[in-house]
């Protein structure tokens, strides 16, 4: 626990950092007297407003977004019990996406859009919930020892059934609307005002899947086993479903699909700290947010003023990272 | 430059019409276009200004100017053409513009022997010129060559009166998610200078950048413009309003110009143009 406990402060440690660099950083320049004016007495200043109403409510998004896809992406690995599952593999993404299209092709607001894709994520994880309830239903199965395939294939269908409907929709979209459609799936944090309900999220749904920590190290075990040794396994599964797909959902509504984020950190911390999911899941939080915090950093300082996007930085940090995973040593999730 | 007379010299003899389009290439024609297809809607209006509408026998959707055009037959639209269709109608001339079409479809295009005449104007005396040269192609010369210096003197005229006013700082939104503007080399950056105009991201080397909401803070123009998907919208730049600290938003410099009027590369851009000297006369009204 004591291991655990200092892996959370050095991490915690390097977040703080990470906000620093944040609110440091950007297109206006501002000396570091300023800053700390504006951030302890925010005055009726310039430095004030680009502090206090850009930088740092951008920062606390950055970060509940990062949280949440890498918390989501930690549970789903051990839900599916699969080393390439990742918040968006049951479909959830493709849901939110084709929701969020869909109200930008009838050329509604962004109110309008971000209901669009709560809409389509719930879709989503109701249908996957719908269709493979035999799977989250079962109690044991003789001798699988293996997780069965049957909801990993049912969202994976369920995506890519999405994903033509996503094609379907960039290409009846007249050129004019396009750009913002891609810019959605590509994720973008710009005029992100709303940080307080994907802050609030990420707390809740720590708060929910850390009792059940000691639970799911039995359950990578197999779930027969699970079983045997007194996990409630069904409910087990059920809840932890739910809460990663809510937290997915809350994190596309608010910034959009950014990829990478939810497949690589849990990977990364597995490999570098071990597989104790008490330990794992509070620190796949706080290093997703660091992360998609430094990402977005970058994508909005490297070539100020112009912005890149978000997810084209954690794609690029992303794909590497993964590759150097696969190649350093067999997984064993 | 000898060269290039010489070569002129030389293939003139072989071709009746000949002109340099904006992709630089030679565009020969034994004979004035009858069966023209244009796949973008400013390269309709601009064949109508030449005089040439009567002989458009294709184009794409969006084409809504002037009202003749909605009537021609549609053949795609800019990203998805029907080639079907396209050689179906025998065209002898395709119009098309550098970088709004889909350039394998366009090469299919040229492999196929159609000839091919690229627009891609950087600056509005560009369209003037481009007016002159659809009409000799289209043998409608006289048309064009009056639209075209109605053109150029409409233009003389607005820079006359408004190139050399005091300098306004304007940024221009063309799209608000993502957040884009125009850099220098944009044609929309001309109608701002042509206006006394000083695009604050005239310096980016991407032509339609996109840019955070900070960098817009930190440049702090004095007007803030804008593109409207209607004539007569008001909604596109009520998200800056929140900034009151902005220069723009304090004085009420906020100000809209029809997408269509002043994205579009044809004669009406001067419209926009009008639009925009406007615009920012009254800003330096309220300086005082």
């Amino acid at each position: 626990m004591c291991r655990a406990l200092l892996i959370w402060l050095a991490l915690a440690a390097v977040a703080f950092a990470a906000f620093v660099l944040a609110l440091v950083s950007g297109s206006a320049h501002l000396p570091l007297t300023e800053l700390w004016q504006a951030l302890v007495s925010p005055g009726d200043s310039v430095a004030a407003e680009i502090v206090m109403r850009l930088r740092l409510p951008r920062a606390l998004a950055a970060f509940a977004v990062g949280g949440l896809l890498a918390l989501a992406g930690a549970l789903m690995q051990v839900l599916l019990r699969n080393p390439l599952a990742d918040p968006y593999v049951l479909g959830l993404s493709g849901g939110a996406a084709v929701g969020a299209l869909a109200a930008m092709l009838a050329g509604l607001g962004a109110l309008a859009v971000n209901l669009g894709a709560s809409a389509g994520a719930l879709a989503a994880i109701l249908l996957v919930f719908a269709f493979a309830r035999r799977d989250f239903a079962r109690q044991q199965m003789f001798g699988a020892l293996d997780a069965s395939p049957r909801l990993l294939l049912t969202g994976v269908i369920m995506a890519a059934g999405w994903g033509a409907l996503i094609t379907l929709t960039l290409t009846l979209a007249p050129e004019a609307r396009l750009r913002g459609m891609l810019f959605w799936l590509m994720g973008d944090l710009n005029g992100v005002e709303s940080w307080a309900p994907a802050l609030l999220a990420l707390a809740c749904a720590l708060a929910l899947t850390y009792p059940q920590a000691r639970a799911l190290n039995v359950l990578l075990r197999g779930e027969v086993l699970a079983q045997a040794l007194g996990v409630r396994v069904a409910p087990l599964r059920r809840t932890i479903y739910l809460v990663a797909s809510v937290a997915t959902a809350m994190a596309v509504t608010t910034a959009g699909a950014i990829g990478f984020v939810g497949l690589v950190v849990p990977h990364a911390l597995r490999l570098a700290l071990g597989n104790d999911q008490r330990m794992l899941l509070p620190a796949s939080a706080i290093a997703g947010g660091t992360l998609l915090l430094l990402a977005d950093t970058a994508a909005r300082s490297l070539l100020a003023p112009q912005q890149l996007p978000v997810g084209v930085i954690t794609a690029l940090v992303g794909v590497p990272a993964f590759l150097f995973l696969l190649t350093r040593k067999p997984e064993k999730v | 430059m000898l060269v290039a007379v010489f070569v002129s010299c030389s293939a003139a003899r072989a071709a009746e019409i000949q002109v340099v389009d904006d992709a630089g290439r030679i565009l020969s024609l034994a004979q004035p276009a009858q069966r023209i297809i244009s796949l973008t809607p400013h390269m309709t209006e601009l064949l109508f200004a030449a005089g040439a509408g009567g002989k458009i026998v294709g184009t794409v959707e969006y084409s809504n100017f002037p009202a003749a055009a909605q009537r021609i037959a549609r053949i795609g639209d800019n990203a998805q053409l029907d080639l079907e269709r396209i050689v179906a109608l025998k065209p002898d001339l395709v119009v098309v513009w550098q970088y709004g079409n889909a350039q394998r479809q366009l090469d299919k295009l040229l492999r196929l022997g159609i000839p091919v005449y690229y627009n891609e104007p950087r600056r509005l005396p560009d369209i003037a010129r481009a007016i002159e040269q659809l009409g000799r192609l289209a043998g409608t010369e006289d048309v064009a060559r009056q639209a075209a210096q109605e053109f150029a003197g409409r233009l003389a005229d607005l820079r006359r009166r408004y190139a050399s006013r005091a300098p306004v700082t304007l940024f221009y939104q063309i799209w608000d998610k993502p957040l884009m503007t125009v850099n220098g080399a944009h044609l929309i950056s001309d109608v701002i200078r042509l206006c006394g105009g000083r695009n604050v991201f005239s310096a980016l080397k991407v032509l339609t950048p996109v840019i955070s909401t900070e960098a817009v803070l930190a440049a702090d123009p004095e007007a803030i413009g804008g593109g409207s998907a209607e004539p007569g919208g008001t909604r596109e730049l009520d998200g800056w309003k929140k900034w009151s600290r902005l220069t723009a938003v304090a004085r009420g410099n906020l100000f809209l110009i029809h997408a269509d009027i002043i994205s579009r590369n044809t004669p009406r851009i001067l419209d926009g143009a009008q639009h925009m000297c406007e615009a920012l006369d009254k800003v330096r009204a309220k300086r005082r």
